[in-house]
C-alpha cells in the first residue's frame, strides 16, 4: 500500500487523495493577457525531477501541497499551504487591481 | 426502560434520512430537538446490554452545525468554554454535546443525546456579519447523517471497515480520524458513553443507507444489532443493564 503524509491527518492510503495539478504563481487576472492566463490555466511546466503540486485528503477535504519527484514517485515532502500563501490571494489581487 | 412516548417521524419537519427503515423496522420513537429519534427497537433484545458489547444507533435528525474560517476560533472561544486545543480532538460540552475541532479553521458541534436545548441550536441564532469576520457557518445537519457505534466491539468493525487504528490504547477518548470508511468520506470521533467505548460517525447524507447497510454487515459476525437513544442514554448515565 502507498502512502501519503497529509500535513493534518497523518499518513493515509494513497487511495484517500487527489490530485490537483502543478503549483502555479497565479498573474494578475486584472493585468495579464490572454495567452499568460491561458498558459496558467491550461498548460503544465511537466519538469522530470521535485515539483510542487497540489494535493487533497478527500475525507477531509484539506488542500496542501507536496514536493515530488517526477523521475522517481519519491514525495520529498509534504507541508500545509500556509507556509506559501499567507493571506487571501483575491485580496492581493483586488489590492493591485 | 422508560416508558416511550408516542412520537412519529412524519411530525416533525426534520428527519433522518433513515427514518422509513427504523418504522419498518419496528421501532418505537421519541422526541428530541424538534425530531423523533429511535427509542429502541421492538424485539427480544436487552438494548443496554446489547449497545454495550455492539450496536449501531441513527442520530441524524440531532441537532449539529459547523462553521470554519480564518476568525472561527476567536469567534467560538467567546462562546463555548472547552474548545479543542488541536484539529483532530474533541471536546464535551456541558450540555452534553460535543465540539470536534476539524482542522485549525474548521469545528463541527454536535448536540446532546436529550431533548434539552442544545448548543447547536443556540450557536444557529446568533448572526454572523462574515464583512468583518471570516466565520462561515455550515449547514452540517443537511450535509451528514450522524450515527453512533457503541460498545466493546466497536473498535473491531472500525477495523474492518477503516484503515486508521481505532484500538483504545491508540485512539483515545476525543481522537478524529477524517478518513475512508467503507470506501465512502467519513469523520468518525470517539466520543465514549459513561465506561462504554463510541464512535460518533457522519458521513455524507446520501450515501447513509449504504453506510448504514455497510456497518450492520460488518457487526454481524460480533451479534452487533441497531438499537435506540434510550440505551445510549442508559450508558452515558452509568447504567449496564
Amino acid at each position: 500500500m502507498k502512502l501519503l503524509n497529509c500535513p493534518l491527518n497523518g499518513p493515509r492510503n494513497i487511495a484517500e487523495f487527489s490530485y490537483g495539478g502543478e503549483l502555479h504563481t497565479m498573474p494578475n487576472p486584472t493585468m495579464c493577457d490572454s495567452r499568460e492566463w491561458a498558459e496558467y490555466v491550461f498548460f503544465d511546466r511537466n519538469e522530470a525531477g521535485v515539483v510542487t503540486e497540489w494535493w487533497m485528503h478527500n475525507a477531509s477535504a484539506y488542500w496542501f501541497l507536496a514536493e515530488r519527484n517526477t523521475i522517481t514517485d519519491e514525495v520529498v515532502r509534504t507541508f500545509p499551504a500556509s507556509e506559501m500563501f499567507t493571506e487571501r490571494v483575491d485580496s492581493i489581487n483586488a489590492d493591485k487591481a | 426502560m422508560p416508558k416511550i412516548e408516542n412520537v412519529a417521524p412524519t411530525n416533525f419537519s426534520r428527519r433522518s434520512q433513515l427514518y422509513r427503515r427504523h418504522v419498518a423496522a419496528g421501532a418505537a420513537f421519541t422526541k428530541a430537538s424538534a425530531s423523533a429519534v429511535v427509542a429502541a427497537y421492538s424485539g427480544e433484545h436487552n438494548e443496554v446490554h446489547c449497545a454495550a458489547m455492539l450496536g449501531l444507533a441513527d442520530l441524524s435528525s440531532l441537532p449539529r452545525i459547523g462553521f470554519k474560517g480564518s476568525d472561527t476560533t476567536h469567534w467560538l472561544e467567546k462562546r463555548i468554554p472547552r474548545l479543542p486545543s488541536r484539529p483532530n480532538l474533541s471536546k464535551s460540552q456541558d450540555d452534553g454535546g460535543t465540539v470536534a475541532r476539524l482542522s485549525a479553521t474548521e469545528y463541527l458541534v454536535l448536540g446532546n443525546l436529550t431533548d434539552a436545548p442544545s448548543l447547536p441550536a443556540a450557536l444557529q441564532d446568533v448572526s454572523i456579519d462574515s464583512s468583518t469576520q471570516r466565520v462561515y457557518p455550515l449547514p452540517r445537519s443537511d450535509s451528514h447523517a450522524w450515527f453512533a457505534l457503541t460498545g466493546t466491539y466497536a473498535p473491531s468493525v472500525l477495523a474492518k471497515l477503516c484503515g486508521v487504528d481505532m484500538r483504545a490504547r491508540k485512539f483515545a477518548n476525543g481522537n478524529i480520524a477524517q478518513s475512508s470508511l467503507a470506501h465512502i468520506n467519513a469523520i468518525i470521533l470517539r466520543r465514549d458513553l459513561g465506561t462504554t467505548t463510541c464512535f460518533y460517525i457522519l458521513s455524507d447524507t446520501s450515501f447513509a443507507e449504504y453506510l448504514w447497510d455497510a456497518m450492520l454487515d460488518a457487526m454481524a459476525e460480533f451479534d452487533g444489532i441497531p438499537v435506540g437513544i434510550l440505551a445510549l442514554r442508559a450508558l452515558e448515565n452509568g447504567i449496564s443493564e
